[in-house]
């Protein structure tokens, strides 16, 4: 009985810390950029192509507009 | 808050080397006392006696030790022993109606609260939580001069008396905890979990902590060991329709003779709070995630203790726009979320501690190491990109060696210290704060004198704090400054049957914090850009603070006036200039604040009807400066009512709180701070325990039962007009075994 007890304790504890640290899921986004005071759809991002946009904003005939991938 | 008288009759005692055996029994009928718990104070270390009263305790005993026997019903009980003898004990209780005093361990030495020379307050989370609340933060609001400064429910931090943020200090068992808490809003960075009371201490108290406890000490305990071998494990659940927010709580502990160790975790999910029109707060959502662990080893010759926390929050931050005109349906929304979005803060929180004490042949040595580590992301514009990125280290030491002179006179020195890093992450895309460096060193001396009826305390402290910056930072050079802070305490208690008299004169010191140095960027969180000033001196307080307590069986009383005096008083101050939209605030100082009020409370426990409990605090709280201080609290009454009620069918324990509370209005605002006008509100809870061994406990109310609208003078929403949450009705279940 008393190792059991510890074997439910344990183990129920360590599915709470399991569940703490999983794994992030894949993040997704519609992002658009503003040009002319009009907002241009830039469609849904994820991952590595979104943070890239975000960083390195989006380029059109030579001049680079600021990304932005959420509502605000 | 329990009420604990002391009354023993010790008819002969002796103690067994290494183990402690004894009885409790019920002064008047000579009946035994089952499950009195027996606490000796220097290992951390309790039982339990059983159903003849009948207590052992086999382990490692220092020469000398305290210890503490609590029942409920019963008076407080609290002697120290040696290890010299092989008598069994007997320890006589007296039956009392209502318990109200404990150990306090927030000061250099740990003693009843009625012995202290400083005013201790100490609450136990359980009772702060007997009409349940969602943070800590909300919980420790519930303490007399004790308030809360929030941005929505999910960031909140202390107040107290009016002094918040750098001016308040945050323990965890001794441990400093750091975590930006100069930002508005940058919350508490820790939750309930494994939290077993809070200590807090009113106005300066440089002596004990050191510089930047200017304002106060919130000082957190954590829950005891389980009994010594004893197993204990446990879950809660808690489930709130404002919210639709849950937390979720699960702990493990063992005991064994010598070690033991406790695990616990917690997580808590909220999504957008409720208005009273039914609207919701637009991204007031958070979540609050926390594990906690905590190992014991006691050895003949000391105890050592090593604990680890770790917390992640992430909250959205409501009420933000960039808009000059903000539209109301931006901030109050007709759908509820919970989903992560944009602005929202990311605080990760790693504590560590490892604290010995060596027993001697006449004191002890304590010496604490820590670490902490804050890690802060405010995101803002952009998901990827973060606005502001600060990792926050923190390496502590604290030595103290108390040396009990004679019986009337012990002393206590020790030094404490601490070296912080600031640094800054390149990816975010703003740095406000240069990479920098902080280190503190301290040394104090108190003393100690039983006179009587009186205890006497006095004490000196000298601090140096140094701050470095590593770089050039935004036009200016390196920064490299020493402060220095030369801080006294003294007080005297006297206790006479049921009267206790205090008083207290204290000082502390808060040298120039980095962000009021050095800051000039944008903080987002707060939608300013703010400019630190090198000009800037260190703040000074000094305090008098008195105290009259009347402890009776029916009627406990305490009265506790202050008065505290603040040069240098360092505030952020907006001038007339905007950078890139945004207002610019700088910081300034007034050459002197002084604050005063009153904390006022009873309790009343009729002899005709003891199933009632009126408890009832006053805080008022007063400043007076060439120019009014912002963001000093409404004045208030917490009143409560509270009804045992006799056991129904398989309910037992049953208990039903009423709060009423009342905010008066706060008219004395400063230039950029709105007023607020009065507000009261109306919670209710009722508590049971079931099953066949009284395993569950059930809590089940409702906060803010009329669905009041108001918005808290503390309330960091208060200037756009987002009120704080409508009703919210709650139902706690937990569940806890033993073996």
């Amino acid at each position: 009985m008393k190792k059991q007890f510890l074997t439910i304790g344990l183990a129920a504890s360590a599915v709470l810390v399991f569940g703490l640290t999983s794994c992030k899921k894949e993040e997704c986004h519609e992002c658009h950029y503003e040009m002319d005071g009009q907002e241009v759809e830039l469609g849904e991002k994820c991952d590595d192509a979104l943070e890239e946009l975000e960083a390195s904003g989006y380029a059109v005939n030579g001049t680079t507009y600021d990304v932005h991938c959420h509502e605000h | 808050m329990k009420f604990i008288l002391l009354f023993m009759a010790l008819l002969s005692f002796t103690l067994r080397s290494q183990s402690l055996e004894g009885k409790i029994i019920d002064s008047l009928s000579q009946i035994p006392v089952p499950f009195a718990e027996i606490y000796i104070l220097e290992l951390d270390l309790h039982t339990n006696s059983d159903e003849e009263g009948v207590f052992s305790i086999s382990t490692e005993l220092p020469k000398k030790f305290q210890i503490i026997v609590s029942a409920s019903n019963y008076e407080f009980y609290k002697t120290t022993l040696s290890n010299t003898s092989s008598e069994r004990l007997k320890i006589y209780l007296k039956q009392s109606h209502h318990e109200l005093e404990e150990v306090t361990v927030s000061g250099p030495k740990s003693t009843l609260q009625r012995n202290n020379a400083v005013h201790i307050e100490r609450m136990n989370l359980k009772d702060l939580n007997q009409i349940a609340t969602t943070t800590l933060g909300e919980a420790i609001a519930k303490i007399p001069g004790v308030y809360n400064t929030s941005t929505g429910l999910g960031i909140s931090k202390p107040v107290i008396r009016g002094m918040k943020g750098v001016r308040v200090v945050s323990m965890l068992n001794g441990l400093r905890i750091e975590n930006q808490q100069w930002g508005g809003d940058h919350g508490l960075g820790i939750t309930s979990l494994g939290i077993g009371s809070v200590e807090v201490i009113k106005g300066p108290s440089s002596l004990l902590y050191g510089a930047d406890a200017l304002g106060g000490v919130i000082y957190y305990v954590d829950e005891k060991y389980a009994a010594q071998n004893k197993t204990e494990f446990g879950f809660s659940t808690q489930n709130e329709s404002n919210t639709l927010g849950t937390t979720n709580q699960l702990w493990f502990k063992k005991s064994g003779s010598n070690i033991r160790f406790n695990l616990a975790a917690s997580l808590a999910n909220h999504a957008d709070y409720r208005l009273p029109d039914n609207r919701f707060a637009a991204n007031s959502r958070f979540t609050d995630n926390s594990i906690k662990s905590s190992f014991g080893w006691n050895r003949k010759r000391g105890v050592l203790n090593v604990r680890y926390t770790y917390n992640t929050t992430n909250a959205g931050i409501p009420g933000h726009s960039h808009d000059l005109v903000i539209e109301e349906s931006k901030l109050k929304v007709q759908e509820q979320s919970r989903e992560q979005r944009l602005p929202y803060q990311d605080f990760q929180n790693h504590y560590l501690s490892v604290d010995n004490k060596w027993f001697l042949e006449k004191g002890e040595v304590q010496l604490l190491l820590g670490q902490t580590l804050n890690r802060l992301t405010e995101f803002e514009e952009k998901l990827t990109i973060p606005g502001i990125k600060m990792d926050l280290y923190n390496s502590l030491y604290h030595l103290k060696y108390k040396r009990i002179v004679n019986e009337n006179l012990s002393l206590i020195g020790g030094v404490q210290g601490m070296y912080q890093m600031n640094r800054n992450d390149s990816k975010a895309s703003e740095v406000l704060l240069p990479k920098s460096s902080m280190l503190d060193n301290g040394a104090y001396l108190i003393g100690y004198y039983n006179l009587k009826l009186w205890n006497l305390q006095a004490g000196v402290r000298y601090d140096q704090r140094m701050i470095h910056t590593d770089e050039e930072f935004k036009g200016n050079s390196t920064y490299n400054e020493t402060y220095e802070g030369l801080n006294f305490s003294a007080g005297a208690v006297r206790n006479k049957e049921k009267y206790t008299y205090r008083a207290n004169i204290s000082s502390g010191f808060r040298a120039p914090h980095f962000s009021e140095l050095l800051s000039n960027g944008f903080h987002h969180g707060t939608l300013r850009y703010e400019i630190g000033n090198l000009n800037l001196k260190s703040e000074n307080a000094t305090q008098i603070d008195l105290t009259f307590e009347r402890h009776g069986d029916h009627l406990e009383l305490i009265v506790n006036p202050f008065y505290n005096y603040i040069q240098n008083y360092t505030f952020i101050n907006p001038i007339d200039s905007l950078i890139s939209g945004l207002p610019v605030f700088v910081y300034e100082q007034l050459p002197d604040v002084q604050l005063y009020g009153v904390d006022f409370g009873f309790h009343f426990h009729p002899h005709f009807a003891h199933w009632l409990h009126v408890e009832t605090s006053y805080s008022f709280i007063e400043s007076q400066s060439s120019r009014q201080v912002s963001l000093m609290p409404q004045n208030r009454i917490l009143s409560g009512l509270k009804f045992d009620v006799k056991d129904i069918l398989f309910f037992k324990s049953n208990k039903i709180s009423i709060d009423y509370n009342y905010f008066f209005k706060q008219d004395n605002v400063s230039e950029i701070e709105a007023k607020s006008p009065f507000y009261q509100l109306v919670n209710i809870g009722v508590n049971t325990t079931c099953g066949k061994k009284g395993n569950f406990d059930v809590n089940i109310g409702c906060k803010n039962l009329l669905n009041t609208e108001f918005i808290d003078h503390l309330s960091r929403l208060k200037n756009i007009g987002l009120e704080s949450p409508g009703r919210n009705i709650y139902f706690k279940l937990t569940y806890q075994f033993s073996n």
